[in-house]
């Protein structure tokens, strides 16, 4: 690892590149393939304690027993809470905020994080605020989190 | 086996912005050399090490490796835990209890002024796959978890500041502390928001510091040179870490573990037999939701209007951070919760100087791992 010399012989600068492979595995590849080939948003439900887990999971959290039932959720939800960034991912100052939300969508018992779209009037959202999830185009959509635009405000 | 444990010395090196003059390896050093001071005791007595510490935070991969020199632990058991250090004490009390060994040491430091990119390391700790795609500040979290916090219990954002504003005063008579400061609820209100409705002065800023701590079994606990300061009880639980399915609005990984702790105590109720507070105020609403957790508040509204009316000031009648907390110290990385220790330790023996409490008999210490983590740790001491 080359060093760059910093403030005479104190400090010097290095990195560390990591790069690594992330598996989605049965349960995820379940969510992203509905997302990706049909645009639906799939989830698996827990015959023991009832959760309804979107996007869906191999086995249960709580109950600890494998999730075999799958259901779909509606892209219609409520905001459970919500946030603006007025920092970037590393920290830098935004100069327009960026919107967040957790979601609880029709049929699940879970959340979901993602952006909330559109927002220009931020006192218009609040807990409760109805919202519908914005779903990328088939030709857009690679299988991903992203393939889910966000959430846009129910009028 | 199974004998009590005491702490019977603590090195605390002061908390500062930065460190640019001392290594990691010095700073563990000095703290060590004052742990062993306080307890009376030469390293070479010691039998076990634990140190606490994340890979990505020192920048360095496998940090294990780089402990053992500054601590006198060459040649002996040690290894780390990358968890905060009240994992490293209850790790002391296990091996302590088991009978194996006799005298433990733990350590946690913080070199966060060499991180040029901390907010985009702990990115790295969100889900690859579901979460860290959305490319948010991790800060984020800790915005839709205050958000949600006060919709659902009626706390309000000047409570929240009013959080700051006691513990950077707190820190006013506190020499370890880093960022001291007489502040005002409104002073801190008028900061702007970085994920609202969490404000930029409602964020514990970063420090440099380290702190070792030295454990001992009752039999070697007792010599009149040592205070020993008797561990009660330790709890450490992990709720679900998974966004989508953890709890929100209650900090259900404290509830569980300091009912291990008041378990092991003896506590029936925290409030009366509990006299002091040191707990994890990373963010102004944690000390809040941490609180409520550890059960001193059966109605969470409650624990807003206490730190409105100064009974969790110093003076008031449950004193919680009278060390100034992570707000008033710095955030100290993994060596957050034996600053908050630390101060117990030195309330408990009457040492606290100008922040003295006129009755300090039992402490809580509490830690929380930080965003995104639900990982949290309860040590309760007593005289």
């Amino acid at each position: 690892m080359a060093g760059t010399q910093l403030r005479h012989i104190a400090k010097w600068r290095g990195e560390i590149p990591i790069e690594s492979l992330y598996t989605a595995g049965i349960g995820g590849q379940r969510f992203f393939k509905a997302l990706k080939e049909k645009g639906k948003l799939v989830g698996t439900r827990c015959r023991r304690c009832h959760q309804v887990f979107v996007p869906s999971r191999q086995f249960c959290e709580r109950c600890f027993v494998e999730l075999t039932e799958e259901v779909r959720a509606q892209p219609d939800g409520v905001i459970k809470s919500f946030s603006y960034a007025y920092i970037d991912h590393n920290g830098g100052r935004l100069k327009h905020p960026v919107a967040s939300a957790l979601v609880q969508l029709e049929g699940a018992t879970t959340v979901m994080l993602h952006r909330l779209l559109e927002v220009k009037d931020l006192s218009r959202v609040s807990i409760g605020s109805r919202v519908k999830a914005v779903i990328k185009p088939k030709g857009k959509r690679i299988g991903s989190i992203l393939d889910i635009e966000g959430f846009r405000l129910v009028e | 086996m199974n004998e009590r444990v005491a702490i019977i010395g603590v090195g605390v090196m002061a908390a500062r912005p930065s460190s640019e003059h001392l290594s990691f390896k010095e700073m563990m050093f000095e703290a060590a050399q004052k742990a062993y001071a306080d307890a009376g005791i030469d390293a070479h007595e010691v039998e076990s090490f634990v140190t606490c510490a994340e890979d990505l935070t020192e920048g360095i991969s496998i940090f294990d490796e780089y402990t053992p020199d500054q601590l006198g632990a060459v040649q002996k058991p040690m290894h780390t835990l990358t968890q905060d250090g009240l994992y490293g004490i209850a790790d002391a009390v296990m091996q302590l209890r088991s009978g194996l060994v006799g005298l433990v040491v733990v350590e946690a430091h913080s070199k966060h002024s060499n991180l040029e990119n901390p907010n985009s390391i702990l990115n790295y700790a969100l889900d690859p796959v579901y979460n860290r795609p959305l490319d948010f500040n991790p800060h984020v979290i800790a915005g839709l978890e205050m958000n949600g916090f006060l919709h659902a219990t009626g706390i309000t954002q000047a409570q929240c500041a009013q959080v700051v504003a006691k513990n950077r005063t707190h820190a006013l008579k506190n020499i370890a502390a880093a960022y001291p400061m007489n502040l005002r609820a409104e002073d801190v209100q008028s900061s702007p928001y970085l994920c609202y409705p969490l404000r930029d002065a409602e964020m514990a800023k970063s420090a440099d510091g380290c702190v070792v701590v030295v454990l001992a079994g009752a039999s070697r606990a007792q010599p009149s040179k040592s205070r020993p300061v008797w561990i009660r009880g330790v709890g450490f639980t992990n709720d679900s870490p998974t966004l989508e399915s953890r709890d929100w609005i209650d900090a259900q990984y404290i509830r569980a573990a300091a009912a291990m702790a008041y378990g092991q105590a003896g506590i029936k109720d925290p409030v009366a037999e509990i006299d002091l507070f040191e707990v994890d105020d990373a963010y102004a609403y944690k000390e809040l939701q941490h609180l409520v957790a550890l059960g001193i508040y059966p109605q969470a509204v409650a624990a807003g209007r206490a730190v409105e009316n100064g009974e969790s000031g110093a003076a008031g009648k449950m004193p919680v951070n009278v060390s100034g907390g992570s707000l008033g110290i710095g955030h100290t990385l993994e060596a957050s919760g034996l600053y908050r220790l630390a101060e117990i330790v030195c309330q408990l023996r009457g040492e606290a100087g100008p922040r003295q409490l006129p009755r300090a008999k039992v402490g809580l210490a509490q830690s929380w791992r930080g965003v995104p983590t639900t990982s949290g740790a309860v040590v309760i001491l007593g005289r």
